[in-house]
This record gives C-alpha cells, structure tokens and sequence, in this order.
C-alpha cells in the first residue's frame, strides 16, 4: 500500500474543507484535500446559490446575520470571479406579516447589514414581474455565488501551493495512536486501490456526514442533524435581483438569480440519511406555489430541475425532531483534544455556505495553536486564482466571450454557451470520464435541454480526447443522461416535457443507446 | 378584424408524416383538403427511416410478423386499431409515391419481412423497415469494412465513438476526421447538404477524402448527401470513390428528415391538397358530438375552417399538441379531446431510472377502433396523438404514423359522399 505524508490532512471536499486547506496553504502548510466524490459534490454544491447579505439573519440570529455581511464584503474581493453582484430586494407581499419590515429594516441597522428602503414603485421598475401587491421593499446586498468556480478555484489554490487535491478517495479509516489521529485510510473510488495518509493534524469537514467520520476515529457523541432542502431551477432569470419574503424564514421565500437560471428554495424536512434525497411531490407543489407569491406567472415557467441539499445543523439541547431550521445555523468547532482528550483532530461542521471562509480561519487559528505555532490567517485578503482582477461575474459574460469568436469557435452547449476548447481543457484538468464532474465545472448540460444535445458531442469528444474505449464511453453518456434525468422527472411539466420527449426522440429514435453494444 | 369561412371536405391538422399521408390519400380520393399546421412537424428531427416496429422489446428482425404478435398482445396499441393489412398497404404505397416525387430517382426500399439494421451516430445498429438510398448500404449484413467520416466542424457526428462500436458489433470500422476548409468553425449537416449540392464542392470533397481511404472499404457520412437530389448525390460521390457509400442519422435538423418533408408536402399538392403553415388553431365549434369549424388566427385575421371532417394529427407532448400543465393536469390542446394512458392522480408519471417504461409514455388522445376520438365522432386521430405505443423505444413512429394518417384517410373517405365533395 502507498503511504503519503502531509502536515494537515483535510477531510471533505465541500466549501468548509476546501477553505480549510485553502487557508492552511496560504499559511504555508503541506496540504492534502481528500473526498469521496467530486469536489462541491455535496451540500456545498446543493443549495441555491445565495451569497447572504445577513439580511435574512437579521432579526432572527443577529450573530449569523453579522457573520453574513463581514464575510459577504470580504468574499467579494477575494472570490470576486465566482460572484455575480445582483443586490438583493426584501419585499413585504399580502401573505407576510406588515409588521415584520420595521423589526427587520431595525434588525439590519442592528447587525450592520447595509439596508435601503426603496419605494415599492422602483423596486417593482427594476423587477416588473414581482408581485405587484408588494407594500415595503429593501435593498440589501445579496448576490450569487458559483459555488463549484469557488471551491475548484481554492483546488487549484492549494495545488499551486504544492497541496494535494484527492477528490473521489473516499475515507476508510482514521489512524489513531492512543490519543491522538495520526491520519486516515482512503480508497480510490475509481481505481480501488487504498492509501494510507500520515498526518500532523486531520480536520473533519464532513458537514452533514461529520459525525461518521467522528465515529470513525472512535469520538462519541458528534451529532449532526441533517435538514433537508430541496430547490427547483427555473429557466431564465425571473429576476435579476435576490428577491427575498419580508418575513420570519420560512419556505420557498427566496429566488436567486444565478447564471441563466433562477433558484427557489427551499424547505426543511429532518433526515436521518444525508445521502436522502428524496424529493416529496407536496415539497414540489408548495414551492411552486410560494414562487407564485413573489412572482405571479411562476408556474407557466419551465422548471428545469429540482435537488435537494443537506444542511448540516450541529445538534443542541434545544433541537426538535420535526423542524431543524430551529436549530443553530452558527457553524461548529470541535477540537477534540479538549473534548474528548484525542489530539490533533477537529471537526468543523454546520455553518453556511457564506460563512466558509470564516469557519476556515477559526478551524485553522485553532489548529495553529494545537501545533504551538503562530501563522497568521490571510484568506481575507489573498484572492482566489482567478479573482486576482477584483472584477465580479457579470451575467452577459459568456455571450460576449462567443460574440467575440462567432464563427471561429464551435459550441458544445448551447444553452451554457460552453465552447469546445473549454471542454477540452476541463477534460485534460479533471482527468475524470464523468461528465457530471466536467459540468460542475463549465455548467454542461444545465440549461433548458438538460443535456439532450451536449452530452453526445461532449461523450464523442471524450471519447476522440482520453483515447477512452467504447464501453468506457458509452457508460459516460448513459451515466450522465442519467444523471441529468434524476432531477429532471420530479418537476417535469409543460414546455420542459416537451423537451424531454425530444430528447427522448434523439437519445432512443435517432442515436438508439438503449440498445449499443447488441 | 375579418372574418372568413373557408370550406373544405376535410380539413387535417398537423403537418408531420400523419397528417401529411392523410391529406394526400384523401386529395388523392377527390376530397378538397386543407392541412392546417402550426408549425412544420418532426420530420426535421427524426432519422426519416419508416421504423415500424424495432423492438417488442427484443429486437424485431421480421416486423411483419411481430406487427401480427404485437396486435394480439397489445389490443390498445395503435397497430391494433389500424391492422397489419392497412400498415402493408401504406408502406406499398409510400414507396410508390416516393419517386414520384420532387427528388428524382431518390427511393425507399425495404419491406415487412425484415428490419435493416443501420448504424446511428454513436455506433448502435437501429432497425427499420424502409429506408431510403442513401442509408441502405450501411445495412449491417452489408458491412464489412466501414470508414467513418467526419470532419471537426459538424459537431453532432463523431465518426471515432461511431466506429469504436461499431467494431464492438463485429463489423471492422475506424474513423477518419477530415478537416475541410469550412466557412465557420460550427456547421450542421444542413449547411453541409447545401454544400453537397454543389457539383464543384464534392469534386473537392472527394478528392480530400480519397486520400484517406483504404482501397475495399465502404464510407459511412453524416447524413448530409445533398437536399435537392440525393440520388444523383450518393451516385456521384460513390463514383468519385469507387466504393459503397451510405448516410448515417446525426442530431436535429435531420436532411433525410427535411427531405421526407420535401416529399410528402409535394404529393399533397399534386393530389391538389392545400397546405397552410403558421395556421394554429386557436379554436373549434361544436355541435353536440361533431367538430363544426376551427379557427386560426394568422396572416392578421381569423380564419374558419368548415368541414364534415377532420383529422388531428397535431402529435403528442413532443409537439405541444398534449400538454402536461403545474397542476399535473393533462389536456389535448387543439380541441378540448379527452385522452388515454394517463397514470391516475398518485399514481407515479415517471420512473427514476431513465431507460425504464415512463408510465407517461403511452399517453394519447382517445379513440375507438376507427380511430375516431371519443366524444367527437367526425374527428379522426393520427400519428403520436394516438395513445398506447411509445414509438422512441419501439421504433414505430413513421411506421405509426404513416399507417395512421392511411388509415385516417381510409375512414373518412368511405363517409364522404361524392355530393359532399362538390358542394
């Protein structure tokens, strides 16, 4: 078996863990990142996509909503190409309690979450399909965040640094020498083969699977209670702005705009199995419905897909079994050295998405002390590769990119504008067959078509680019057809089923897959 | 705003295969026919091969016996309603029409007897009962030694993963990329069949490819051989390479598929129907169980179709003519008709794993055994309006939809009285 060494091994692949080695690379440690699936594979990559303002902690968790906003202002810098600045609206509708704005409009003064109110008038103006009973509007600084762009740049961070990214090695033990970790088994789920990974300190950044990697260490008692959300996928941008319910948090009271879709999320069902992602009809019909709140006309839209996330919500006193957005939202530190006597070990969990890169800083200012040292944290001023310009996404971005090179560059998919060189690079990058992987990366295959088109180019590109044989990438194709089709079917209605049934036609009728190899 | 009425023997909607087939048979009869259409029908998606039956759910290589197995077994299914005869008798007569037609010398062949297996795009081998010149040499039993050719501009043919299972099927195949000079670095196979039209430009074409032959190899293209006249196309480009050379189906736009069009469109107007695109029904009258009229609005103004007859062949979810809306209601659009084959509320609409029988799949509107809707007796459904079959997986869409829009016709033709047709 190969053994590897390394001074801080991080466990979990999402925004915490990546942050985590991303910080201990910036601070000068070898890094190794280890997960058991892709890279943002898990909640990190399942939620709306929403860059909080705090606005919607403001009332209800003054401390989570600080958190938003200090990391909100920092992440526009240091992650700025991964950020679309759409700004944020609250808006008060029929069906929210009239005397929520002024508790919230006090909340944001409160917790310094930067807070207009604008005239229902102009906010209607610059979003004419908003419901028009709206009586009170704010504007905040919401935005959106590429979540995949984010946690892949902060991948090549660490690799830069000479850090090592492991994604699909999946942990099968944790080493421990008397009372402490000493590092952890991992699997290559591609290949099988297992590796054994030496380090000085190991951080658990499970999120909703951290207590079975505690478990793994022999530690009783890290409980994570995983919340269910689920989210549905719009085609086009609705709004352009975060359109947020005026309100307590609640379901469905939320619409990010994001890339060429909008969001709306999201609910909260308790779990026992983070890897459930069950997606209930009633979830469906109610979300639908609460997007016809904010946006009469919600439902004539195409719904492109539906996912759910996991929240991972550290478990209190205070929890109850039915509702877990109850639960804390502050994020978790353990260091298990003080709380079970085994040393150089730390689980980071719940939190959100927002936060990461504070969590990040905690775990690691903990961790340096553990070893005795003094490093300094600077994830928030080192900006991510790719965001060194400062310059935040903006949305007409790819189109212009194509306008520039009409006729000289081929597209692969239309519907995500993502040229052939960009997925020839991501195929060389990624090393990885999976076309899933290669669409956290580039968007393939997320829009209207849900890959009815892209994905036999990508397959008979992949197949003439990694020497692949047929069997390999015929697998790739069914698996990514697959893949695409688990969060097409719950939500599957109208123009979208139209779709389906064409690409029923070119997938069946015309290519016939169901039946290669006979 | 005008209003105008306009009377016809029978007035069809839907401008795909059905709806063509049944306006020409029945202008063919002396009826006065209009095909109404919203939009121009699959055909410029679909493979343009007449696939009766592919699969049931083995691979079918007799389909005329399977036809009689399928009929037995499934009394629901749209061959059921139609008879293996009338499918024999469309099938004769779409290949006689074929060269008739607006391509000359361009021909189907094949039968009943038994399927040709032809290879897709990605390298399966699909089976179909027609098909015309230009794909029959790639029949299977016909291949031994295959060179596909592509070029990196046509970004929906990938000749490599063609042959690759291609060679997994046993047939001895590899791949050539030829790089011609293209005027963009994104081009469909339809702005490719222009170009093969063009005399000079095969000239040059061939003479690239040549040189990348090997000496008994047969050439397998992207279906791409022209649209004007494939026949003399294919004949052309297999003398210049003095070898078989077929087409093979790639993603929408479909050339085959346009030139189906080509031809279907064409024998409809020779048998003196008329065909009006851009003319979506916005609306029907009523009288107790008969369609009186239908509407459309175009061109600015309303127009009203009469007639003792029609025929709706406006196609299932893929077109629009079936819809399922948010609520999970699901509603035939053009007029109002009640349908079959929807799993009841609870009941599952689809399956998780994609290739699995879709409980959504067989849904159509309802008919009896003359293909006649229920609830409204002068209505006549063809093609994939017609509920029961999931023609993708079975490969009987044309095959369906030919022998329905025959069938359709047949039905409504025997009603009309020859008084009716001068009136």
């Amino acid at each position: 078996m190969v053994t590897l060494s390394t001074e801080v091994l991080v466990i979990g692949g999402g925004a915490t863990g990546a942050g985590v080695a991303w910080d201990a690379a910036l601070r000068g440690y070898d890094v190794m990142l280890v997960d058991r699936r892709d890279l943002a594979e898990g909640t990190s990559g399942r939620f709306h996509g929403l860059l909080h303002s705090g606005g919607r902690y403001a009332v209800k968790d003054p401390r989570a909503a600080k958190e938003c906003i200090g990391e909100n202002r920092i992440l526009r810098h240091v992650a700025a190409d991964c950020i679309e600045d759409t700004g944020g609206l609250f808006v008060t509708t029929q069906w929210d309690d009239p005397a929520y704005a002024d508790r919230f409009a006090q909340g944001c003064a409160d917790t310094g979450v930067d807070c207009e109110e604008i005239s229902t008038a102009d906010a209607l103006a610059a979003e004419p399909r908003l419901n028009r009973q709206i009586t009170r509007a704010f504007e905040v600084p919401d935005g959106n965040i590429d979540v995949w762009k984010t946690v892949w740049a902060m991948g090549h961070g660490i690799q830069q640094r000479g850090g090592r990214v492991l994604p699909y090695h999946a942990v099968t033990a944790i080493h421990r020498e008397s009372d402490a970790v000493t590092g952890a088994r991992v699997r290559d789920a591609r290949t099988g083969d297992e590796l054994d990974i030496h380090a000085r300190v190991t951080v658990n950044a499970t999120g909703a699977w951290a207590g079975q990697i505690a478990d793994m260490a022999g530690i009783e008692g890290v409980r994570v209670l995983p919340g269910r959300g689920i989210m549905i996928a719009m085609n086009h941008r609705l709004v352009n702005t975060v359109v947020n319910r005026c309100q307590m948090p609640t379901d469905g009271d939320i619409i990010v705009p994001i890339r060429t879709v909008s969001v709306i999320g999201t609910t909260d069902q308790h779990t026992d199995d983070p890897d459930d992602h069950t997606v209930n009809q009633s979830e469906v019909d109610a979300m639908l419905d609460d997007g016809e709140k904010l946006v009469p006309g919600f439902r004539g839209a195409r719904a492109l897909r539906v996912w759910t996330g996991v929240r991972p919500l550290f478990e209190d006193a205070k929890a109850s079994d039915t509702d877990t957005r109850d639960v804390t939202r502050a994020h978790a530190l353990l260091d298990h050295s003080e709380r079970d006597g085994v040393g150089r070990f730390f689980t980071i969990t719940g939190g959100k998405l927002t936060t990461f890169r504070l969590m990040a800083e905690e775990t690691m200012d903990s961790v340096v002390k553990h070893l005795g040292e003094t490093r300094p944290c600077t994830t928030s001023t080192e900006p991510l590769p790719g965001s060194e310009a400062g310059e935040n996404y903006r949305l007409g971005e790819r189109l212009r990119r194509k306008e520039a090179s009409l006729i000289d560059e081929q597209m692969i998919c239309e519907c995500e504008l993502v040229p052939r060189h960009k997925l020839e690079e991501a195929m060389t990058r990624t090393a990885s067959t999976n076309l899933d992987d290669i669409r956290r990366q580039l968007r393939l295959g997320m829009g209207p078509c849900q890959g009815g088109f892209c994905n036999y180019r990508a397959t008979g590109i992949l197949h003439g680019h990694d020497g692949l044989s047929a069997d390999q990438a015929n697998q790739s194709l069914l698996d990514f057809m697959q893949e695409r089709w688990k969060g097409v079917w719950p939500v599957l209605y109208g123009d979208q089923l139209r779709q389906v049934r064409l690409d029923d036609w070119i997938f069946q009728g015309v290519l016939d897959v169901e039946h290669l190899g006979q | 705003m005008r209003r105008s009425e306009l009377h016809f023997d029978a007035v069809v909607i839907g401008a795909g295969t059905a709806g063509l087939v049944a306006g020409t048979r029945l202008a063919q009869g002396g009826a006065r026919v209009c095909v109404l259409a919203k939009g121009i029908g699959s055909t410029h998606l679909a493979p343009a091969t007449i696939d009766v039956l592919g699969y049931a759910p083995d691979r079918v290589d007799a389909p005329g016996p399977a036809l009689e197995q399928l009929i037995a077994a499934r009394p629901d299914h749209p061959y059921a309603l139609i008879g293996a005869e009338v499918v024999g008798d469309a099938l004769s007569w779409f290949a006689q029409i074929v060269p008739s037609g607006p391509m000359p010398g361009y021909v189907y062949g094949g039968s009943l007897e038994h399927n040709q297996l032809l290879p897709t795009a990605v390298g399966a081998l699909r089976p179909s009962a027609l098909v015309p010149e230009t794909m029959a040499n790639g029949e299977a039993s016909r291949l031994q030694r295959v060179c596909i050719v592509g070029t990196p501009a046509l970004r929906d043919f990938h000749p490599s993963l063609c042959a690759a299972n291609l060679e997994r099927a046993g047939i001895e195949a590899r791949a050539v990329s030829l790089d011609l000079k293209l005027e963009r670095a994104d081009m469909n196979t339809l702005g490719l069949a222009r170009h093969f039209d063009d005399e000079k430009w095969r000239r040059q074409f061939c003479a690239e490819l040549s040189l990348a032959l090997r000496s008994d190899e047969a050439v397998g293209l992207p279906a791409m051989l022209g649209l004007r006249d494939p026949h003399e196309v294919l004949a052309d480009v297999e003398h210049r390479l003095g070898r078989r050379v077929f087409e093979i189906p790639t993603l929408p736009p479909s050339v085959p598929g346009m030139r189906l069009y080509e031809i279907l469109r064409s024998a409809l107007r020779a048998a003196g129907g008329r065909l009006v695109l851009g003319a979506e029904v916005t609306s029907s009258e009523r009288e107790g169980d008969r369609i009186v009229s239908v509407s459309t609005h175009a061109a600015g103004r309303d127009l009203i179709y009469v007639a003792p007859w029609f025929v709706l062949a406006s196609g299932g979810f893929a077109s629009g003519g079936i819809e399922l809306d948010s609520h999970w209601v699901t509603h035939e659009r053009v007029l109002g008709l009640p349908l079959r084959g929807v799993p009841a509320e609870g009941e599952p609409r689809f399956a998780g794993r994609y290739l699995d029988e879709q409980p959504m799949a067989r849904v159509g509107v309802a008919v009896d055994s003359d293909l006649r809707a229920e609830g409204a007796e002068n209505v006549l459904v063809a093609g994939a309006a017609l509920p029961g079959a999931i023609p993708w997986r079975e490969g009987s869409g044309e095959g369906i939809a030919l022998a329905s829009g025959y069938r359709a016709a047949q039905v409504a033709a025997a009603q009309l009285s020859p008084t009716a047709a001068i009136a």
